[in-house]
């Protein structure tokens, strides 16, 4: 006990004075969530689209407009000649256009904007069918009502990928914690030193967990404060399952991090292998981009992955999505279970000096 | 000259030898190429996408005169079925067994579509063939308007605001539910097809279409890949070979630094010629990009992009004390860089503090600069001159910066 609170001090200075280390695990997840939440704010929001209108023929202009104003709160804008209308959808200070000439609609979009134009054309679709019943006087038969179900209502996008960015923090920030910290200490032959005391290696890297997951809780909570406080994003967390969770996540990911720790010598190696693995598993795990449109072999692979339960259970408890107790405690149990199972094991083969 | 090629050639042996340098520059542009193309490449194309969605037809009734919960079951029921072998069909769609109890059956689903297993619920209920009837005799004007909705019996559609795929889903399901009603407007002749609005797309910057999303990406990745292999390889290679004392080995030769430079910038150019040739050829032939590099000004844009990206890798040489602050440094500016400069998400909404770095990256300007040489580029957001003005400027800094700081040599 002695030595692991020996321990336990020393990693605390240690990490204190380890600006580098301090940066990526309180400071890089905010740059993350700030540049993604500006970036992803408005993705999917077409009712504050800005379509330019251009009418030849003042046919039917009445009930056109008053369907365009039921479509939405667009901002919109009038052209004199489909020049002026083309041009400007070029030049994006509209997002689409359309033409009325009293017997057609013309829509213009920007072939360019391949990753907007899917929406546009959904409610310019959505104008001409209304429209179109509107002319001639019928209503629709089918009577057709939608019911949102879910916690939140009506969230963004980034709703979900924030709890996304915390799990892929937690990921980033376990498996570079234990492997990054070890060979570092190897390298430095501080490790050799410590060896040679009576310390058990199980105390060792109880300090390192200890301390690490310490920093990682308080960078997750302040991520979450800030997603909440700059973006206005509305989470009902479930705090006794939240510090359960990210405690037995940021232990399992420690665990897959001290096998990196077995498999290579270099810090920079280290660093290198965990930046690529969590990097993979981000873009299969969808945190940033939706894996339902994946095709169906790769939105397997990402089940596969640690990752993308990590960031269902870490939605679970922010509120976001729900989960059966049973698969989020299934989750957040093997996880753990990864630590329990790993730490010992390794670390008799980890905490050895460096091999010459 | 034999000199800078074996330099140039040492450059290439190092980053090809090297796994991790190998990954990033070769193997993650390959893989961001292929699995953007694979998730939005497809977005809206029938064949390429499914949904999972549940239809409940309560109101199943085959001695009915008005049938039209079956014409909407038969619909969904055929969308649901694959045209050939190599597409997916549109939906995959899960029904009651015969003798399931309704009530429990739709409980089950909802908690599935909430739990995202399922992008919608759409329910027929009981009545509903007399509701349509009803307001086909009655022509009455407000029976389905929003505010009754409730009151009679709707087609109902559940779906889930944190799910990306339940918000298409319900789209098209609305979609086609909008179809069928005019289909059934044309029988009942309330509806006049030849009198219907005719309704044209224009597509502006291209004449045969919305640009391919392969062509929209590849240029970015090129660069991003570019990017990387400079903000990542060359102060790794300078630093690493430094702090190793590799380069001292070197001094002692015969060999200068500007000798070992050219011979250095050579090898970058050739890994990102290397860069250039995988990825265009993986675009070309497994997604079916259609855009040409082969312009000339495309050509110097890509020249000016890979020595402006290398310049800044040697302004992060300069300014980092150790290789591992070099890569620390690098990584630190690698996402900012690369997500605000408009590669991956539009940055024409951003607030003015963020415009900032946006106007200030190099990136940006290179990237935009590509993507109207090749053609996948309208408008711009910053004048042309600065296409070209910006990148030589960081380039100008970055040499003066690099030419005062950067240490050849381990201190003794």
């Amino acid at each position: 006990m002695t030595a692991f609170r020996a321990l336990l001090i020393s990693e605390l200075k240690i990490f204190s004075r380890d600006r580098m280390a301090m940066f990526f695990t309180l400071l890089f997840p905010l740059v993350f969530i700030l540049i993604f939440g500006f970036l992803m704010r408005g993705i999917g929001d077409v009712d504050q689209a800005r379509l330019g209108i251009l009418f030849t023929s003042e046919t039917d202009g009445q009930s056109l407009m008053q369907t365009i104003e039921e479509a939405g709160s667009m901002d919109l804008s009038f052209f004199e000649s489909q020049e002026e209308l083309e041009d400007a959808v070029a030049a994006r200070t509209i997002d689409f256009g359309m033409h009325w000439d009293g017997s057609g609609l013309q829509f213009f979009y920007d072939a360019n904007r391949v990753q907007e134009n899917f929406a546009f054309e959904q409610v310019a679709r959505g104008i001409a069918t209304e429209f179109d019943f509107r002319r001639q006087a019928v209503t629709r038969v089918l009577p057709i009502e939608e019911v949102h179900v879910g916690t939140i209502q009506s969230i963004g996008w980034y709703n979900l990928v924030l709890p996304g960015i915390l799990a892929f923090s937690v990921l980033s920030a376990g498996l570079f914690a234990v492997s990054g910290h070890l060979t570092q200490m190897k390298q430095r032959n501080i490790l050799d030193r410590l060896i040679v005391t009576p310390m058990p290696p199980m105390a060792l890297l109880s300090a390192i967990v200890v301390i690490r997951l310490g920093v990682v809780f308080i960078s997750t909570l302040i991520t979450l404060g800030v997603g909440i406080a700059v973006f206005g994003l509305q989470f009902e967390v479930d705090w006794f399952r939240f510090v359960i969770f990210v405690i037995c996540a940021t232990l399992g990911t420690m665990g897959m991090g001290t096998i990196i720790a077995l498999l290579v010598r270099r810090p920079s190696s280290a660093s290198s292998l965990a930046n690529v693995l969590a990097m993979v598993m981000m873009f299969f795990a969808g945190i940033y981009f939706p894996i339902e449109f994946m095709p169906a072999f790769l939105r397997s692979v990402g089940k596969g992955l640690p990752l993308t339960h990590m960031a269902n259970a870490m939605r679970y408890v922010t509120g976001v999505i729900e989960m059966s107790e049973l698969e989020f405690w299934a989750i957040t149990f093997s996880l753990l279970g990864f630590a329990i199972v790993l730490f010992p094991v390794l670390a008799r083969y980890v905490v050895r000096p460096l091999r010459r | 000259m034999k000199d800078i090629l074996l330099i140039a050639r040492a450059h290439i042996a190092t980053a090809v030898r090297e796994r991790v340098t190998l990954f990033w520059f070769l193997i993650f542009p390959v893989f961001l190429l292929t699995i953007l193309t694979l998730i939005f490449g497809q977005i809206g194309e029938e064949g390429e996408i499914s949904f999972d969605i549940t239809l409940l037809n309560r109101d199943r009734s085959p001695s009915a005169e008005t049938p039209f919960s079956d014409m909407i079951e038969s619909v969904f029921r055929e969308l649901a079925t694959a045209q050939d072998e190599a597409t997916q069909p549109l939906f995959v769609l899960h029904t009651p067994e015969e003798d399931a109890d309704l009530e429990g059956f739709l409980e089950s689903e909802l908690t599935e579509l909430r739990r995202g297993r399922r992008a919608a619920v759409l329910v027929i209920p009981e009545g509903f063939n007399d509701t349509v009837m009803g307001s086909l005799i009655e022509d009455s004007a407000e029976i389905a308007t929003s505010s009754e909705v409730g009151e009679i019996d709707s087609l109902r559609i559940f779906m889930s605001d944190t799910s990306v795929s339940s918000e298409y889903a319900t789209q098209i399901i609305q979609q086609i539910l909008t179809e069928i009603d005019r289909r059934i407007l044309i029988q009942s002749g309330r509806f006049s097809p030849d009198r219907a609005v005719s309704s044209e797309t224009h597509w502006i910057g291209r004449q045969d279409g919305e640009t391919p999303y392969v062509d929209y990406v590849l240029p970015g990745i090129i660069l991003m890949g570019f990017f990387m292999n400079g903000l990542f390889g060359v102060p790794g290679t300078i630093l690493f070979s430094r702090d190793r004392k590799v380069l001292r080995r070197y001094w002692v030769t015969p060999l200068s630094v500007l000798r070992y430079l050219a011979g250095f910038g050579l090898g970058h150019l050739t890994l990102c010629g290397l860069q250039f040739s995988l990825l265009f050829l993986l675009g070309v032939y497994a997604f079916g990009a259609t855009i040409n590099f082969a312009a000339l000004d495309t050509v110097l844009l890509l020249v000016l992009a890979a020595v402006t990206f290398m310049a800044f890798g040697f302004l992060i040489a300069s300014l980092a004390k150790t290789a591992n602050a070099g890569m620390a440094t690098a990584n630190i500016l690698n996402i900012p860089m690369m997500f605000l400069s408009g590669m991956f998400f539009p940055t024409s909404g951003l607030p003015a503090f963020i415009m900032v770095i946006v106007y200030a990256n190099p990136v940006s300007y290179l990237l935009e600069g590509l993507r109207r040489s090749v053609g996948v580029q309208n408008s711009t957001i910053m004048p042309s001159i600065w296409i070209v003005i910006v990148p030589l400027l960081w380039i100008l800094l970055s040499s003066l910066v690099t030419s005062r700081r950067l240490k050849w040599d381990v201190e003794r």
